[in-house]
């Protein structure tokens, strides 16, 4: 045991019975004839589910440790093992100090009582002492910004207003451990920032907080370190930008091969005439005119990875067949986690066949593997030729990260 | 045992607020407001006045005075019981995404109804008042028979509360096992009426017959509670108590799971 951590968990597994998640609860009824038909078989294995398999981590103190994972990958799970609302099915679980958990804000509120009242009760469950809570009451409801309504129910409350009181109460408990499940983006954006200021507090004041998010800003921005759940194991764990990345690909992975489940069924029996074949997801279209000999380019020819300051050319062949209205493409820059970028448009000349370039003299994009999809189509809804994740590139910067590198220039001069 | 009431001691002050809220909810935004404490025990008591001081003549002298004194802690048993049947199963919303002692729940209904009943005893004694039966000093005994009461009805509130959690049909068995219970405590009659050779076996085998005996005898007889069964009704609760602490213990981490 080491006293530098404040949370180790050693080989931590949790499974839940099937019947126990479906909510189907067993009866006395049920029991007694189940007893008298003497059917009191050993319950079947595949009626178990693992929800967290021989996880293990350890979260430094002082620290500030990001979750991330798709819902349901085990982190509210794992959460509550931390907390001791659940009991972990095998392994152990090391907590080092006060801890306080927001898995949920407003526990215990009540609609009919009023603010102040319901301070106090959510507070005691959160921790406090009534001695407490009295000595920091008039800073909570000063943090919560609801002075004027403090004394009126909290079934009048906005669904903001109800989120900041509880939001309030739970950063006053002052733990040293702080559990934190996806909360931080309540209320509006004036109050969003006030409560990353007071997390910010938290940190420089040496706690350690364990941070539930799917925002990777945030992860990136604020934490020291991060670990990526899936399916109940830990996939990776270390440095968040390593977690993000691997979490990113992995999520953009999925994605892809969700969007080919889903995407409209290519008329098989329209083939284009050029450029790849029409796939399911990949490439569809009436194929009326027809995009082809789409290429990316760098300063002298082809390229696949560029610099944030590199130039960048698309070129594209355009040819239609037959009378059909004059086309209008459509660009989507994304990033392969499926972020649009940019989206542009440009009309197309009425003519037989073009060659269409797009130039632009800096990239200026931050580290990362980017999409570009092309859609050839009318504004009344002809859809003439679409090609969906069939043109990438990569971008890699080593000294920042973000989507953006703009210009820029710094300037930094002593001052005696 | 003594770990499960450690827990409750922490958390005094969050039993302390949820029983004020309990009662506050209770009566906020009702017309008669707190006036309601009193209005279903006398009701209860109209109705069982009629029926049997009126309609089926009963030879108990002060027969409605006589139903307060046995209704009053009855009620607050069987409501104890029966709405702290669902009280863990019901809070989903704070087992879990909080960790608290779950044992807090059960125990602030029983808490919520015992203020309740305390509330009432002035009502009782000012009803006795009107026949003339004033509390004399047998009133001494009461905060043990209370106290005798406090710890089976815990004990009895938490087994069912844990284990509710797994079965749920359990709060309506005992929504109707408390009616019979009703009938066979003493609160409409006295132990007397019952058939001499049963007697004794109803008072062994139904504690709350005992204690509500105990109530009668200090405010309606004038007289001591029966020490012998009083001491083993307060025997068996501190018995059941510490195997209800025990139930609560094993079944904790289902709690949260189950509910």
């Amino acid at each position: 045991m080491s006293t530098t951590d404040a949370i180790v968990l050693t080989g931590v597994s949790k499974s839940f019975r099937k019947s126990t998640i479906r909510r189907e609860h067993t009866t006395l009824k049920s029991e007694l004839v189940r007893w008298l038909k003497r059917q009191r078989q050993p319950e079947a294995p595949s009626s178990i589910i693992p929800a967290l398999r021989s996880v293990s981590l350890s979260v430094p103190r002082g620290k500030t440790f990001g979750l991330v994972g798709r819902n349901g990958s085990g982190k509210s799970t794992l959460l509550k093992l931390v907390t001791g609302i659940y009991a972990p099915t095998s392994g152990t679980v090391e907590v080092h100090g006060r801890i306080s958990a927001l898995l949920e804000l407003g526990a215990g509120f009540h609609p009919d009582f009023s603010g102040r009242e319901n301070i106090f009760v959510n507070g005691i469950i959160l921790g406090m002492s009534r001695r407490e809570i009295r000595g920091r009451m008039d800073e909570i409801i000063a943090f919560s910004e609801l002075a004027d309504f403090i004394d009126e129910p909290v079934r009048t409350y906005s669904s903001g207003m109800y989120a900041r009181l509880a939001f309030a109460v739970a950063t006053h408990v002052d733990p040293e451990i702080l559990l934190i499940d996806e909360i931080l983006s309540v209320g509006d954006e004036h109050f969003g920032r006030k409560s990353a200021a007071k997390m910010e507090e938290f940190r420089k004041a040496g706690k350690t907080i364990l941070l539930v998010t799917h925002d990777l800003g945030t992860l990136q921005r604020q934490c020291d370190q991060a670990a990526w759940l899936d399916a109940g194991q830990l996939k990776v764990s270390g440095n968040p930008v390593d977690v993000v990345a691997a979490y990113r690909a992995a999520v953009a992975e999925a994605e892809m091969a969700a969007m080919e489940q889903h995407a409209p069924r290519a008329p098989v029996a329209v083939q284009p005439r050029s450029g790849p074949p029409a796939e399911a997801g990949r490439r569809w279209g009436s194929f009326e005119a027809e995009l082809s000999g789409v290429e990316i380019h760098g300063r002298d020819g082809p390229q696949h990875v560029f610099s944030a300051d590199a130039p960048f050319r698309l070129l594209a062949r355009y040819r239609r067949y037959g009378a059909v209205e004059a086309p209008q493409l459509e660009l989507n820059l994304r990033t392969d986690g499926g972020t649009l970028v940019w989206s542009t448009s440009e009309k197309l000349p009425d003519a037989e066949a073009a060659t269409l370039t797009l130039e632009m003299p800096r990239l200026g994009l931050g580290d990362g593997n980017y999409l570009v999809d092309l859609s050839l189509g009318t504004a009344g809804g002809a859809v003439y030729d679409v090609h969906r994740g069939l043109h990438g590139f990569a971008v890699r910067a080593q000294d920042s990260s973000g989507l953006l590198a703009p210009v820029h220039t710094w300037s930094i001069e002593p001052t005696s | 045992m003594i770990r499960n009431l450690r827990e409750l001691w922490q958390y005094r002050a969050l039993l302390w607020n949820l029983t004020q809220r309990e009662l506050k909810a209770r009566y906020r935004g009702s017309a008669l407001g707190f006036l309601w404490t009193f209005v279903n025990p006398l009701l209860l008591m109209a109705v069982y006045g009629l029926v049997f001081g009126i309609i089926q003549r009963s030879n108990i002298p002060h027969y409605t005075y006589f139903i307060f004194v046995g209704l009053l802690p009855w009620l607050w048993f069987s409501t104890s019981v029966g709405s702290g049947a669902s009280t863990i199963s019901d809070r989903r919303d704070l087992l879990t995404k909080v960790r608290f002692p779950a044992q807090v729940l059960p125990t602030t209904v029983v808490a919520t109804n015992l203020v309740n009943y305390l509330l009432s005893l002035p009502l009782m004694v000012g009803l006795g008042g009107l026949v003339g039966i004033w509390p004399d000093f047998h009133a001494l005994a009461f905060p043990v028979v209370l106290l005798v009461q406090l710890v089976f009805t815990l004990g009895v509130t938490f087994v069912i509360s844990a284990l509710n959690v797994r079965f749920r049909d359990l709060q309506h068995i005992v929504a109707n096992v408390l009616t019979l219970w009703f009938f066979v405590t003493p609160v409409l009659y006295v132990p007397n009426a019952v058939p001499e050779p049963f007697r004794r076996l109803y008072l062994i085998v139904n504690p709350m017959a005992v204690i509500i005996t105990s109530y009668q005898g200090i405010f309606y007889e004038h007289r001591w509670p029966h020490p012998r069964g009083l001491a083993a009704v307060a025997l068996g609760s501190v018995v059941l108590l510490a195997i209800a602490a025990r139930v609560f213990e094993r079944r904790r981490e289902e709690f949260a799971e189950l509910v």
